[in-house]
């Protein structure tokens, strides 16, 4: 499937384009002309590798810099920009959304839950900077358009332009390479956002029950429109995706896409515990992350990582990059995990993958742990 | 109205918020006018497909009155839309 577009998207106009690409490109100008200028200021910092606080040093001495203060204010400002920009938007063309959530084909469904209970790390701090977070429960879809076209813009066109899905077909690639006599007959993905992701998964295999969870009544009531315009029935929930309200061995195919970095250090155990869980004996469990290493990166993006907790409201980042996923997953019950870098594509074909322990690098490779429960 | 409270927004460490503010509204502007630029050109760029004005026609406009009034519209928008960060921080004091 491949589409440039969908019809829930929030439209812009002529100046909401040039307002939003302006956005685009200061990120842009911030990461490649500013940032490179602080790295050396970053390296002088350095106490060394035999210093058990080198990664707080130097981060501690930056702020002491003018320029880097401006620079992370600048950083900040640019989201701050995103999300007024086309909350403003998606605010102007608000009844035509709900217009058109109400007229989609009547496919699949939506159970919220009016007692639900907001995981800790995402209701003390707005992910991202977007007002209202995830966790949203406002009425109709506007919290989902906002997520929608705000990650769009966000992704600065490297995810699959304004459907944002490569990430979806990327983990169909990897189940082709990896499993692929696999055809599962019930799916459901753990934080499954507006549904970018869940969508290709769906479409990949159009005779399974395909469900979806996230924790914020907004963003899922637009998911499901966004997912009927699109013509997939998917089953969406409010719920919790270290502890949902399905029954043990009741999926075939449980996983995530860039969830763990927004969970905690114990929701990463708690998610691949409840994966096993779910799944039927034979299933299999795989969650996509960043295509990053802790103990690889260079200072630079470790500081970085500190930027993004501090002033982007990341909240498990290092932890989601640190984790030993083998072990994790071994822990829970899974015998063989697998752990490497699948190649990014957004358009999946059985024996076209590949997988392997070397990373490509952003927006080419995404970090994958998977396993079969035996 | 659109949300714009954020929860858990950090202060840069070190940095006075004044400054942080002059930055978000420098950095309002400059997309204020990277948007009118591109506007232009694409009117510009039409008119001339077109052969509607002569290269001197902007010059020698003069707006109406009604014309007039929507342009006290555009430029209080580009006031409100450039100054938020002001706002924002005076408005939650």
């Amino acid at each position: 499937m491949t589409q440039s577009a969908h019809p829930m998207l929030p439209s812009a106009t002529h100046d909401e384009v040039a307002q939003q690409l302006f956005i685009r490109d200061l990120k842009v100008y911030l990461a490649e002309q500013i940032e490179p200028h602080l790295r050396p200021v970053a390296e002088a910092l350095d106490p060394g590798p035999a210093s058990n606080a080198r990664v707080e040093t130097i981060y501690n001495g930056l702020h002491e810099n003018e320029n880097f203060r401006a620079y992370a204010s600048l950083r900040r400002t640019s989201q701050d920009m995103l999300w007024t920009a086309i909350s403003d938007s998606v605010e102007r063309q608000s009844d035509e959304l709900e217009a058109k959530a109400a007229a989609a084909p009547q496919l699949g469904s939506l159970t919220l839950d009016p007692d639900f209970k907001v995981p800790e790390y995402l209701a003390d701090r707005d992910v991202h900077l977007m007002p209202g977070g995830y966790h949203d429960n406002s009425e109709g879809v506007s919290q989902g358009a906002l997520m929608d076209r705000g990650g769009a813009v966000y992704m600065l066109g490297r995810n699959g332009g304004l459907m944002n899905d490569v990430r979806g077909h990327t983990l169909v690639s990897h189940l082709y390479t990896c499993y692929p006599d696999f055809e599962p007959a019930r799916i459901l993905e753990l934080g499954c956002g507006i549904g970018s992701s869940l969508v290709p998964v769906a479409s990949a295999f159009p005779q399974a029950e395909t469900h979806g969870i996230d924790v914020g009544a907004s963003v899922l009531r637009y998911a499901l429109a966004r997912a009927r315009h699109l013509g997939v029935a998917v089953h969406l929930s409010q719920d919790n995706a270290e502890h949902t309200r399905f029954e043990d061995e009741s999926f075939d195919l449980v996983f995530s896409c860039v969830l763990l970095h927004e969970t905690s250090e114990a929701g990463i155990h708690n998610v691949m515990k409840e994966s096993y869980r779910l799944l039927k004996p034979g299933g299999i469990a795989v969650h996509l992350e960043v295509p990053h290493r802790y103990e690889t990166m260079d200072l630079w993006s470790k500081i970085r990582g500190e930027i993004e907790f501090d002033y982007n409201n990341e909240p498990n980042w290092k932890a989601a990059i640190s984790a030993d996923y083998a072990a994790v997953l071994r822990q829970v019950g899974f015998k063989d995990p697998l752990v490497g870098y699948q190649d990014a594509t957004p358009a999946p074909q059985r024996g076209a993958g590949h997988f392997s322990d070397t990373s490509k690098g952003t927006f080419r490779s995404w970090f994958v742990a998977s396993a079969r429960k035996s | 109205m659109p949300k714009v409270t954020v929860n858990r927004r950090l202060p840069i460490a070190g940095q006075s918020p004044g400054e942080d503010r002059l930055l978000a509204i420098a950095a309002a502007l400059a997309s204020e006018l990277a948007v009118t630029r591109e506007r232009l050109d694409t009117l510009e760029r039409l008119c001339q497909a077109a052969g509607v004005i002569k290269p001197d026609a902007i010059e020698q406009f003069t707006p109406d009155p009604e014309q007039t009034k929507e342009r006290d519209g555009l430029r209080k928008g580009i006031i409100s839309r450039v100054f938020r960060p002001l706002l924002k921080d005076t408005a939650s004091q």
